[in-house]
C-alpha cells in the first residue's frame, strides 16, 4: 500500500500536492517563527521605560536586586504606585488601570520575563556589577525603549566572548572565567 | 518489516514526521510560557530572587521538631529540620514534609462562623461571662503549649477548670500507663525515656519507636546508633507483638506472642536469665512459671532461653509500649517490662532508662488525659456540669472512642471549635472560630522528651495567614477585655506575641542556655532566629531501681471483651495517625509494611483467611461489643493467625475533600475498659470477622503496585 502511495506522489499531481504541503508547512514554521520574536504582551501596554530613565531614574532603583544577588527583580507595585499615586497624569491615565488595579485589589500583576536564560546556567548579577560592568553593556540602551526588548542573544557564545575579552591576556583570569564550572555548576 | 513496508520507508516516514513536528512546534524561547509576579509590598529583608527561611516548630505532632522553612516572595515552599535544634537535629518525619499540605489545603476553614470577628470575640466574652466559672472548660491538644498556658493562667485566676488536653496518639502510647508505672516501679512519675543508641540489645515489647511513639525522630536516631554502635558492635533488636510493625519489620528477632502475655513474657525471661547467671532468685521473677508463660504465650521455651541468654553477655534495654500497653493488664505488663531493665542495672546510665528531662519552663512533669479521665470529663458534659466547651488542638469527635459517648454529650454544651479544618467536632460545633495554620502561628511548645536537655521550641508565623482566621490567644485576650473584671486582669496583654514575650522573657535569667541577650526584645529576636531555646546541661532524671528486683509485679492473664474468635491489634498508621488524612502527600504515601494507601484494610494471616475463604482485597465486616466497621482483607503473613489487626488514621465524615468517606476508624469498634492506669484497653478485645463479600474487579486496596481503587470505588459511592 505504502508502495503504491509513493508511486502517486511521483506523478505530476503528486509532485504539486507535495509542494502544496511542503508550502503550507513552511508558511506556517515561519509564521510561528515571526511570532516568537515579537515582544510579549506585557500586563501595562507599552510600558516606557525610556520616559523612567529620562526622569533621571536609576536602574537600581527599580532593580536593587542586581547589584545584591542573582535576580534584578521587579519593583514591588507598592513601589510603582508610591510615585504614580502622586502624580495627577498618571494616577487617573487609563494606560495605568491594570497597575491601579492590581494595588487596589491586592492582585499582582504578571510580567513576562524578556531578558532570560535556562535553568542550568547559574547567572548572577551582583558578580558582572561587582566587576565593574553596567547594565547597558549587557542590556542595551534602556532609555531609548518601551517595552523592553534584547539587543542581542543572550546565548553561551555572546556570554563567553565577554568573558574571554574581559580577562584579556590575564591567564589565570581566564581559566577562571571561561570555565564550565563558573555558569554551570 | 512487512514486504510492502519496507525498513527505508519507515525511516522516511519518521524522519518526515520529525521534521514537521520540529517546525510547527516553533524554537520559541522558553520565556514566552513564563509569568513572574511582583511583591505587593516587599518586606525590607528579603532580597529578590533569593529565599528567605524561618525557623519554627512542627504543629503535625506534639514532639516539638524544629523546623526551617523556605519561603519565597511570602509563599512557604519547603519544610526541612533544624539543624540546631536538639531534638531532631535536621531530621523531619513524614508528617513534618506534609505540613505544607495543611496550609495550602482548600477545605480550610477560611472564616469565622459569625461573619466577622468582633462579633465572635463578642461571643466567646458573653460565654465567659454568662456562664459560671465552673460550668466552662476547655479540651485542648497536646500542642500547643503556649495557648494551654495562656488557657492555665486564665483558669486559675477566673475559677474556670483547668483546661484538660487529650490526643489520639497519647492514647496509643498509653502515656498514663508509662507515667503510672515510673511511678510504681521508682517512686517518681514521669515519662521514660529509653537510650537506644547506647544499648547493645534492645528487648520492645509492642513499642513502635520508628512509627509514631512518643518522638520518632530521636528514637530513630538512637536505632542507627544501636546498629552502628559506637562500640562497633552492631547492635541486636528483638520485638515481641502479635501483629509485625514496620518497627518490627527492622528486628533480628520477631517474637509473636499472644496480645496481653507480653509482661508474663518479660518475667519469664528475667527467670530464665537469673537462672542462668546464678545467685538468689529477685523477687520480682520469683512466682512466674516460665513453661506456662511459653504455652500461654503461644512461643516455644527454647526461644524464651535464647532470649535470656542474651543478659548473659550483653546490656539488655526493655522497652515496654504501644499495643502491649493497651490491655487490660497493661500497666503490669509496663511494670514487668521495664523491671527486667534491672538485671542489666540500667537504670540512669548509657544505654538504659530515664525520666525524660523537664523543659525549661516546666516544673512538674505532666501527661495528656487518660481515656478514663476523658470518660469522667464526658459525664460532666453529660451530667450539665460543664455548659461551654471550647476545643482547641484536637478532634475528640474523630479521635476518642465513639462508645465514650462523646458526640451525643454535645448536645448538652455550647460548643466553640477553633479548628483550622472542617473536622468532625467543628462540624458539631455551634460556633466554629478558626486558628491560624501552624505554620501562620506564633507560639512555643515544651519538649516531652527525645532529648536530654531542656528544650522550649519556640514558633513564628512563615507566612502571613491566608484567610480570615485568626490566633486563638488572641481571641481570649480580646474576649476577656471585653468581659472585663477578672477576666481582663487574667490576660492583661495586648496580644498573643505579649504573652509568649512575658513567659519566653522569664527564661533570660537563666544561666548556661544555648544564647542570652541583655534585653528582652534581643532575646526575642534570638528566640526567633533560632526556634527555640534550651539549657547546655543534660537534665535526664535517673530513676531510682535500686528496689525493682526485690519488688512485686503481678502478672495477671489479660481479659477480653467481646464474643469473637480473633484478638484485635488497632495500630496508627505511621503516615496518617490521628490528623494526616487530610494531606494528599501522606494518602498517596504507601503504607511501609502493606504499600496500601488511600484506604483501610484489615490485616489476616494467609492461613486463617484460607479457613475463612478469605482472597485479598475481599470485602470484611469487623465486629466487636461496641461496634462494627467494613474493611478490605490483605493477606498479611507477620501475624498471628489468631489476631486481625487494623490501622487507625482514616475513617472521617468530615475533615475535607482528601480525609471524607475514606476506609474505616478501627476506634469505633472499642469498648469502654480501661487498664489500671486509666488508659484504655484498646488491644482488649476480640472480634468477629464476617465476610461481606468477594473481590471484585477493579475494585479494591490502591497499592504501590497498583492503584486501583484510589479515583473508584474508594472515593465514596461505596462507603
Amino acid at each position: 500500500m505504502i508502495k503504491k502511495l509513493f508511486d502517486w506522489l511521483k506523478q505530476p499531481l503528486g509532485l504539486i500536492a507535495v509542494g502544496i504541503v511542503f508550502l503550507a508547512v513552511f508558511s506556517a514554521a515561519a509564521y510561528g517563527l515571526w511570532t516568537t520574536q515579537q515582544a510579549p504582551e506585557q500586563p501595562v501596554p507599552g510600558f516606557p521605560h525610556k520616559t523612567h530613565v529620562a526622569f533621571g531614574i536609576q536602574c537600581l532603583y527599580c532593580h536593587p536586586g542586581a547589584s545584591k544577588g542573582p535576580a534584578a527583580g521587579l519593583p514591588s507595585q507598592a513601589k510603582c504606585w508610591a510615585c504614580h499615586n502622586q502624580i495627577v497624569k498618571t494616577r487617573d491615565s487609563a494606560l495605568l488601570a491594570p497597575l491601579k488595579d492590581a494595588v487596589l485589589s491586592g492582585q499582582s500583576l504578571e510580567w513576562v520575563p524578556v531578558a532570560i536564560v535556562p535553568d542550568f546556567v547559574q547567572f548572577n548579577h551582583r558578580a558582572h556589577i561587582a566587576a565593574g560592568k553596567n547594565c547597558e553593556d549587557c542590556h542595551g540602551d534602556v532609555s531609548q525603549m518601551g517595552i523592553y526588548e534584547n539587543p542581542q542573544v543572550m546565548n553561551m557564545g555572546w556570554c563567553l566572548n565577554c568573558h574571554i575579552e574581559t580577562a584579556g591576556d590575564d591567564q589565570e583570569k581566564l581559566i577562571k572565567l571561561a570555565d564550565c564550572g563558573t555558569c554551570h555548576y | 518489516m512487512t514486504e510492502q513496508f519496507s525498513r527505508r520507508d519507515f525511516l522516511k516516514l519518521a524522519g518526515l514526521g520529525a521534521a514537521t513536528t520540529a517546525i510547527l512546534t516553533g524554537c520559541g524561547p522558553a520565556s514566552r510560557y513564563v509569568k513572574r509576579e511582583p511583591y505587593q509590598q516587599m518586606p525590607e529583608y528579603n532580597s529578590v530572587g533569593q529565599s528567605t527561611y524561618y525557623a519554627t516548630t512542627c504543629r503535625e505532632c506534639a514532639a516539638g521538631c524544629g523546623l526551617v522553612v523556605r519561603t519565597y516572595q511570602g509563599r512557604a515552599l519547603k519544610t526541612e529540620g533544624n539543624a540546631n535544634h536538639p531534638l531532631n537535629l535536621g531530621k523531619t518525619c513524614a508528617r513534618g514534609q506534609a505540613t505544607l499540605h495543611g496550609l495550602y489545603n482548600p477545605d480550610r476553614v477560611q472564616a469565622p462562623s459569625t461573619g466577622d470577628w468582633d462579633s465572635a470575640i463578642q461571643t466567646v466574652a458573653d460565654a465567659l461571662k454568662n456562664y459560671k466559672p465552673g460550668e466552662v472548660a476547655f479540651l485542648m491538644g497536646m500542642a500547643p503549649d503556649h495557648l494551654f498556658d495562656l488557657v492555665s493562667d486564665l483558669a486559675n485566676a477566673t475559677g474556670m477548670n483547668g483546661p484538660v488536653r487529650y490526643g489520639a496518639l497519647g492514647m496509643f502510647e498509653a502515656r498514663a500507663t508509662l507515667s503510672k508505672a515510673a511511678e510504681n516501679l521508682f517512686g517518681q512519675a514521669g515519662l521514660p525515656w529509653f537510650d537506644l543508641g547506647g544499648a547493645q540489645v534492645v528487648f520492645s515489647f509492642g513499642a513502635n519507636f520508628l512509627e509514631t511513639w512518643l518522638s520518632p525522630l530521636p528514637y530513630t536516631r538512637g536505632f542507627v546508633g544501636l546498629r552502628e554502635g559506637e562500640t562497633k558492635l552492631r547492635g541486636t533488636f528483638v520485638q515481641f507483638e502479635a501483629r509485625m510493625s514496620a518497627t518490627g519489620a527492622k528486628a533480628d528477632h520477631w517474637v509473636p506472642v499472644r496480645p496481653g502475655t507480653e509482661g508474663l513474657v518479660a518475667l519469664a525471661i528475667g527467670k530464665l536469665a537469673s537462672e542462668l547467671r546464678g545467685g538468689a532468685m529477685p523477687r520480682v521473677f520469683s512466682s512466674v512459671n516460665p513453661a506456662e508463660v511459653a504455652e500461654s504465650a503461644g512461643v516455644e521455651l527454647e526461644a524464651l532461653h535464647h532470649l535470656a541468654e542474651m543478659f548473659v553477655n550483653f546490656n539488655v534495654l526493655a522497652i515496654p509500649g504501644g499495643a502491649a500497653l493497651g490491655q487490660s493488664n497493661g500497666l503490669e505488663i509496663a511494670e514487668a517490662v521495664l523491671a527486667l531493665n534491672a538485671l542489666s542495672d540500667n537504670f540512669g546510665k548509657p544505654g538504659g532508662v530515664y525520666l525524660s528531662a523537664l523543659a525549661p519552663n516546666q516544673t512538674e512533669t505532666s501527661r495528656p488525659a487518660s481515656a478514663e479521665e476523658m470518660a469522667a470529663f464526658v459525664e460532666k458534659m453529660k451530667s450539665g456540669a460543664i455548659k461551654a466547651l471550647f476545643v482547641h488542638g484536637v478532634n475528640p469527635v474523630f479521635e476518642l472512642p465513639a462508645a465514650l459517648g462523646f458526640k451525643d454529650a454535645l448536645a448538652n454544651v455550647e460548643l466553640f471549635s477553633f479548628a483550622t479544618f472542617p473536622d468532625e467536632t467543628a462540624a458539631e460545633a455551634k460556633h466554629v472560630f478558626p486558628d491560624h495554620h501552624g505554620l501562620e502561628s506564633w507560639g512555643y511548645q515544651r519538649v516531652a522528651t527525645g532529648v536530654s536537655l531542656p528544650v522550649l521550641s519556640g514558633a513564628q508565623p512563615v507566612v502571613s495567614p491566608f484567610y480570615d482566621t485568626r490566633a486563638t490567644a488572641d481571641v481570649l485576650i480580646a474576649a476577656a477585655k471585653l468581659a472585663g473584671g477578672k477576666f481582663a486582669e487574667a490576660l492583661p496583654f495586648a496580644d498573643e506575641v505579649e504573652f509568649i514575650q512575658s513567659k519566653v522573657g522569664a527564661l533570660m535569667s537563666e544561666a548556661s542556655g544555648s544564647f542570652s541577650a541583655a534585653d528582652a526584645a534581643t532575646f526575642m529576636a534570638y528566640f526567633q532566629q533560632y526556634g527555640g531555646w534550651f539549657k547546655n546541661a543534660d537534665a535526664l532524671i535517673a530513676p531510682d531501681g535500686s528496689g525493682v528486683l526485690n519488688g512485686n509485679v503481678k502478672a495477671a492473664e489479660p481479659e477480653f471483651a467481646g464474643e469473637g474468635e480473633f484478638f484485635f491489634v488497632p495500630f496508627v498508621s505511621p503516615t496518617l495517625a490521628e490528623a494526616g488524612a487530610n494531606k494528599p502527600w501522606l494518602q498517596e504515601l504507601p503504607d511501609p509494611t502493606t504499600t496500601v494507601m488511600w484506604n483501610t484494610w484489615v490485616e489476616i494471616n494467609p492461613e486463617t483467611a484460607h479457613e475463612l475463604g478469605l482472597q485479598n482485597d475481599d470485602m470484611v465486616r469487623i465486629v466487636s461489643e461496641a461496634g462494627e466497621v467494613e474493611a478490605y482483607v490483605y493477606l498479611y503473613p507477620a501475624i498471628r493467625p489468631d489476631t486481625i489487626a487494623m490501622p487507625f488514621g482514616q475513617g472521617h465524615t468530615a475533615y475535607g475533600r482528601y480525609a471524607e468517606k475514606r476506609g474505616a476508624n478501627p476506634a469505633d469498634l472499642f469498648g469502654v475498659h480501661f487498664n489500671e492506669a486509666g488508659d484504655l484497653a484498646f488491644g482488649g478485645m476480640k472480634v468477629k470477622v464476617e465476610k461481606v463479600r468477594a473481590a471484585q474487579s477493579g475494585v479494591g486496596l490502591a497499592r504501590l503496585e497498583s492503584r486501583i481503587g484510589v479515583y473508584g470505588e474508594a472515593l465514596g459511592e461505596e462507603h
